[in-house]
């Protein structure tokens, strides 16, 4: 026998009373560290997104838009931004890179996107298995696309045109897979990367193709028409080189299909240039620069997303307070349960005195029974956490990323130490009447 | 062996003090101490049980003079050298009658074999119910149980408040008998204070607040 064991059965003897302080406190442990890892995942998620992206510049609409589809490749591009244009920012002293993007078909709803070398290290992406594109019609997948597509290095594809998945509209050009990214945990694992040209070859050879087969100006405009019924946003870029090629066809007519390919870059559009700063002190000049004299907007991702983030943090912010709420009614009712304990059972108490028990050993004895609730319910509420994310992430899949991320010690320390704090002060309050507590006249109280 | 001298008691400064008779007794002597509701048994029994601590005067229990001793050390005596059995509660709710006994001897920091237990609660016909919880036996039974929990860690000295008020003729005497078998057995003091007159013809040395 010894005092573990007597906390013990005085926690069994009360079954109502421990059942509810276990529950209320574990079910708020849960929400607390649940809503924070949820929290957590979400920024870590956003952060990581971002890379190294200090600025996004695209063709004028909303900024948040851009960023959406420029940096989370979630939403519809605002539009095109001449090449030319985009290159000479590049060049710019405070641009320490500056990758440009450019949009327009997917396989499978991942999108395919024409780039530079530099994206990938924008993103810190390594390859896992093959090599970095070194032609136009060849892409590097990410792992996540590989997982979920099937394709594999030296495979070959169709790509569809949108950022849809489509059977209806699909390009006539093999697109074939030389290399597979290693997981990052960030966007790129959803991404199909591609050099510029491919995109805008992929294009124009459909273009030249129909072309050269008889199809006259007419169909052209046909083709036009049907591509108009689609999204109009993200289709603006096609539409833009479409128009573009038309003039083209019509000046050139004849001389083009030899030289086509060599066709100078600058007249090409990109959809947005991806831009990091050399130093903080650009960010105060640079995008108002490009925002007053240009046509062009700038975006900040940081700025964007945690704007993004102050709608979506409502939710949580009202859940935390809520698990707040629910862990003051734990503390309340384990303080409850406690001082019940001390009152309603001091005839016990002044009985173990009369064996020789010592203040301290019955402090002891009723502080063990609150802190065995608070380490069974903080053990539950953690495995509640853990279990619950688990499943509820799993049914989550078709956002095509692993987002669940592990919540830092520190985190978990601060929430542990709030709990235990709580919890601490109710069963202290609880305890307080031992002190005071008169053995003499309780034992004279008997009958 | 306990002796008082000149105890005296006050609860608050208005009351006129208990004055209390000095007591002598040596080894394997039992005290029956009867008196009105309301006299001052029970504060005498907690003086002696170092529950309250006298205004004026001492008590001595094995010349150990139990008022000079610190808190934590009256405690430590008292679970060792003094064991009490009560009118009615008598044991922790929320242990089994052999947790009782087994919590007893924890806070007393003695030990006793399991055997020893069941010997005990085996002489007084608890045996069967060992695994009980307290609200689960009988009054009859839970009396028994209290004298079980006063002599099972061998104290100097067993006090009992109004062990048999609450009992019937038969009952009485079974536990009257129990508590002086008992008391003999361990060689302690026993000591009763009651204002019932049947136990009276129990006691050779009783004295009348």
């Amino acid at each position: 026998m010894n005092i573990w064991k007597i906390s013990i059965q005085n926690i069994k003897s009360k079954a109502l009373y421990t059942f509810l302080s276990i529950l209320t406190l574990a079910l708020s442990i849960a929400l607390l560290l649940g809503i924070q890892q949820i929290k957590n995942s979400f920024e870590h998620q956003l952060e990581n997104n971002i890379g190294e992206i200090d600025l996004v510049i695209g063709a004028k609409g909303s900024p948040l838009q851009l960023i959406l589809a420029s940096v989370l490749h979630l939403d519809n591009p605002t539009g095109n931004i001449p090449y030319i244009d985009a290159k000479k920012l590049g060049k710019h002293p405070m641009v320490k890179t500056a990758v440009p993007i450019s949009y327009g078909d997917n396989y499978k709803g991942y999108r395919i996107v024409g780039t530079t070398d530099k994206f990938l290290s924008l993103y810190h992406a390594e390859i896992a298995s093959g090599r970095r594109v070194e032609h136009s019609l060849e892409v590097v997948i990410g792992h996540r696309v590989a997982e979920r597509t099937g394709l594999k290095l030296g495979d070959t594809f169709l790509s569809s045109h949108g950022l849809v998945d489509n059977d209806i509209d699909v390009h006539n050009n093999k697109i074939k897979v030389v290399g597979i990214l290693k997981p990052t945990g960030n966007v790129i694992d959803r991404l199909m990367i591609t050099n510029l040209e491919s995109i805008w070859e992929v294009h124009e050879h459909e273009q030249h193709n129909e072309d050269h087969d008889g199809y006259d100006k007419d169909h052209y405009g046909e083709e036009h028409l049907n591509h108009d019924d689609h999204d109009e946003d993200h289709l603006s870029e096609e539409h833009a080189s479409h128009d573009d090629h038309n003039k083209y066809d019509e000046d050139h007519h004849d001389e083009q299909h030899s030289d086509h390919e060599n066709h100078h870059e600058d007249d090409k559009e990109i959809t947005s240039l991806l831009i990091s700063f050399r130093s903080p002190a650009a960010f105060l000049t640079f995008p108002r620069r490009i925002n007053e004299k240009t046509n062009m907007q700038a975006a900040l991702p940081k700025f964007e997303l945690d704007r993004l983030y102050e709608f979506t943090g409502i939710g949580l912010t009202t859940i935390t307070w809520i698990a707040y709420l629910i862990l003051l009614i734990s503390g309340i009712i384990i303080f409850v349960s406690l001082y019940k304990m001390v009152k309603e059972r001091s005839f016990d108490l002044a009985l173990l005195r009369t064996y020789g028990a010592s203040n301290l050993q019955l402090i002891k004895m009723v502080a063990l029974e609150g802190l065995i609730v608070l380490i069974i319910a903080f053990s539950l509420g953690y495995l509640f956490v853990k279990v619950g994310l688990k499943y509820m992430f799993s049914f989550l899949s078709d956002n095509k990323q692993n987002m669940l991320q592990e919540l830092p010690f520190e985190d978990v320390l601060q929430t542990t130490g709030m709990v235990f704090a709580v919890i601490v002060l109710s069963i202290l309050i609880a305890i307080y009447p031992i002190i005071k507590m008169n053995i003499s006249t309780i034992l004279s109280n008997e009958k | 062996m306990i002796i008082t001298e000149n105890l005296k008691f006050q609860y608050n400064k208005q009351e006129s003090p208990f004055n209390f008779p000095d007591i002598d007794l040596n080894s394997n002597e039992n005290l029956l101490i009867l008196g009105k509701s309301g006299i001052g048994k029970t504060t005498f029994l907690h003086l002696l049980a170092g529950l309250l601590t006298p205004t004026e005067g001492k008590v001595v229990i094995n010349n150990t003079e139990i008022n000079s001793l610190s808190q934590s050390k009256l405690d430590k005596f008292r679970g060792e050298h003094i064991g009490m059995v009560f009118q009615q509660k008598h044991a922790v709710q929320s242990l089994t009658v052999v947790d009782n006994l087994k919590a007893r001897l924890f806070f007393s920091k003695k030990t006793l074999n399991d055997s020893k237990i069941e010997t005990l609660l085996n002489s007084l016909d608890l045996l069967h119910c060992k695994n009980k919880k307290t609200n689960e036996i009988s009054e009859g039974q839970l009396q028994r149980l209290g004298i079980a929990l006063a002599v099972i860690h061998n104290p100097q000295v067993i006090l009992a408040d109004e062990p048999t008020s609450s009992l019937d003729d038969d009952n009485c005497k079974t536990v009257i008998e129990l508590l002086i078998q008992q008391a003999a057995e361990t060689k302690a003091n026993l000591i009763v204070i009651t204002h019932d007159q049947r136990i009276k013809s129990f006691f050779s040395n009783t004295i009348t607040l």
